[in-house]
């Protein structure tokens, strides 16, 4: 669709611009705190019309179906959880990384293309009562493994 | 689960989560940089930066032929906004010499949900797209200015985009070629 | 329409409050307050009726002069709308509405990117538009 390419180009322009401005090329601070922001507020409005959540797995639920189709335009590839509080959400084919080609140098990149997101989930996550580190790993471009801790504390 | 969001509009979820985006963006460039001035700047750079990315997909798009003047190329970018932010300028405001015209815009999708602070009011908040502007047509060897006239963030009725053609670029000579 | 408008933060503070009668204020501040309480007991997981998945509270609780509302985003964010008990002409149905487009200015509201959540509302769009909502002219 139009639309994401416009996305897509924005993604990568804040991307350059968040490291670019960094003292340390490798700070994924910032890029993690967009991502942050506009999770939290884009969660107030995707959630609008949804029932009330009545635990911390219907809520994870939603996150990692309802909103992961919502934004990244595809249905995730696996979703576990050892229900003590860890989530892991797979995607064979993540939109970020699907316009980079395979190779170890590409590889070291990777860290920046899933930072937008990881924050994008913890602030949706924030919003909605639960407090959350979540990391991504990515073995093999396209492929990309998020892992969501809920610290319960 | 998946029965509860399907209710959402896709094409208004893709719209909004390009705007909070955007918003975010700006509020953390307010913060890195002290002087308002710089913002502007550097979101111009970044629009800049995305013309000359989406100009490709428009021409693949819509295969466009070559413009011959102003007026094809207004049509153009008033097409590009249609496909890319769902919104329909109108083109007016013509210079006599027809080098100049003017894109009004009854909404502007990024700035849906922002209320600009008082201490703001020289924050160009949608520099984007003039950026965008410029890039997209320099690619096209094409050389223009864009700014801002009219901004419904600042209270006016309309937020006008003005574009003024300086002037055509000479083909780039791909390296090592004679 | 309704005499007071109010919403609260995830904390239990108030990010915004209004009120069309000025000298009634305290006693209403005071309704809202009371709310609050009832709204966590609604709120305990397990404890509701079925229907309890809606957003919409329904009634908390009446006293002699008036009508306490509740309202409960999945953010926790609280709303509590007051109206006058004398007015038996208004509807169950239009008190829904009432939230309904106050949770939309709220959604707004916090989409603005100038805002910061948890931080008092004090935008001009979002005031001006509650006050329409207190006053009926929607």
């Amino acid at each position: 669709m139009s639309e994401e390419i416009v996305f897509d180009c924005l993604h990568a322009e804040i991307v350059n611009y968040c490291l670019n401005n960094s003292k340390d090329q490798n700070d994924l601070g910032t890029l993690e705190y967009i991502g942050f922001t506009t999770g939290y507020r884009l969660i107030e409005r995707l959630t609008r019309d949804v029932g009330r959540f009545k635990d911390e797995l219907e809520t994870m639920k939603f996150i990692c179906t309802d909103f992961w189709t919502l934004i990244y335009k595809k249905q995730v590839d696996n979703l576990r959880t050892n229900n003590y509080g860890m989530y892991v959400v797979q995607d064979k084919a993540f939109r970020f990384l699907t316009r980079i080609s395979p190779g170890s140098k590409q590889l070291e990149q990777a860290p920046k293309f899933v930072a937008f997101t990881c924050g994008l989930v913890r602030g949706a996550l924030s919003n909605l009562g639960i407090n959350s580190t979540v990391t991504a790993e990515v073995q093999t471009i396209p492929a990309c493994r998020f892992h969501i801790e809920v610290n319960r504390g | 689960m998946s029965r509860q969001a399907s209710r959402l509009d896709a094409k208004k979820v893709n719209s909004e989560f390009l705007t909070l985006t955007y918003g975010a963006l700006v509020t953390q460039m307010l913060r890195d940089f002290e002087n308002v001035d710089d913002v502007n700047k550097q979101l111009e750079r970044i629009g800049y930066n995305m013309g000359m990315r989406l100009i490709e997909d428009f021409l693949a798009r819509t295969s466009a032929p070559r413009c011959l003047e102003m007026r094809e190329t207004a049509d153009r970018i008033q097409q590009a906004f249609r496909i890319y932010l769902n919104v329909q300028p109108t083109i007016s405001n013509w210079s006599a010499a027809s080098d100049e015209f003017s894109l009004l815009f009854d909404t502007n999708p990024l700035t849906e949900f922002v209320e600009l602070p008082s201490d703001l009011s020289n924050l160009r908040y949608s520099a984007i797209l003039s950026g965008c502007i410029r890039g997209a047509l320099e690619m096209v060897q094409l050389e223009v200015q864009s700014w801002f006239v009219q901004d419904q963030l600042k209270g006016d009725n309309v937020t006008e985009l003005r574009v003024k053609f300086v002037r055509r670029l000479e083909e780039a000579i791909p390296a090592g070629e004679d | 329409m309704a005499f007071c408008i109010a919403v609260i933060g995830k904390d239990n503070a108030p990010l915004y409050l209004a009120t069309s009668d000025v000298e009634r204020e305290l006693d209403l501040q005071y309704h809202v307050h009371a709310a609050l309480d009832v709204v966590e007991e609604k709120c305990v997981i397990g404890k509701g009726a079925p229907e309890s998945k809606e957003l919409y509270l329904g009634q908390l609780f009446s006293t002699e002069n008036h009508k306490i509302y509740g309202f409960v985003t999945n953010s926790k964010i609280k709303f509590i709308v007051v109206i006058d008990s004398s007015n038996i002409a208004l509807r169950e149905n239009e008190v829904r509405a009432i939230f309904r487009n106050l949770h939309m200015l709220y959604t707004d509201a916090v989409c603005n990117p100038f805002y910061i959540p948890g931080e008092q509302l004090t935008f001009k769009k979002f005031d001006r538009a509650v006050q329409k909502l207190m006053s009926g002219n929607v």
